[in-house]
């Protein structure tokens, strides 16, 4: 298998799996959310507060590798 | 920690956005106009994005159960329209996809080093409290 066969194999599986990794890991964090949430409802602004930088940092790491995926894809074919 | 409610995201995205324009300015100075204005757009897309994760926590996760009209608004406008204009931005040869990368991660550095600035001021706080 030749550099580019190898390369359009990696990327979409490399996204994929970065969309898995990230869709278990921000669905962990509001299901812990919502459960500190329902025990201490007078912390929810703290609590949504670490959830949106859990978030943003989360749905970043996608994004990167989505974009390491529009860089390369060029890199495809030719 | 004191004083980590939602205003402190807001409080993240103006320092961002002062950030950016002193960048902005640097950057264009010294490696010129397609690095500065894509870190710059970029930096706006991502504190646009930071701003709509913020709404749908806030109207999506709340204790009072979810507004869903609001949601469903801004999963919209999130979603198909700010991703869209995301890949339009990547896609266009105008913009260097590294310097908009680059760009879009510095809201989250900034909520980083701030959360990490209040941590250690809290520490520091605590530990001379203890000794005095």
């Amino acid at each position: 298998m030749d550099y580019q066969a190898m390369l359009a194999w990696a990327l979409p599986i490399g996204v994929g799996l970065a969309a898995i990794g990230s869709g278990l890991g921000l669905g962990r964090a509001v299901g812990q959310a919502m459960e500190a949430m329902g025990r201490q409802p007078e912390a929810a602004g703290k609590i949504q507060t670490a959830m949106i930088i859990g978030a943003a940092l989360i749905e970043a790491l996608t994004i990167y590798a989505l974009v390491v995926f529009f860089i390369l894809q060029g890199r495809i074919g030719g | 920690m004191m004083g980590m409610g939602l205003e402190f995201i807001w409080r993240s995205l103006r320092t961002t956005g002062l950030v950016l324009l002193v960048w902005f300015a640097f950057a264009s100075y010294y490696f010129g106009w397609v690095p500065a204005v894509s870190a710059f757009v970029g930096g706006v897309w991502g504190m646009l994005n930071l701003m709509f994760i913020t709404q749908l926590v806030r109207v999506a996760l709340r204790p009072e159960g979810a507004d869903v009209r609001r949601t469903i608004g801004f999963a919209l406008i999130k979603f198909p329209l700010l991703y869209g204009a995301g890949a339009a931005l990547l896609l266009t040869a105008v913009f260097d996809p590294l310097w908009l990368v680059g760009g879009s991660t510095a809201p989250l550095v900034i909520l980083v080093l701030k959360a990490a600035g209040r941590l250690v001021s809290e520490s520091l706080t605590s530990e001379a409290k203890a000794v005095a």
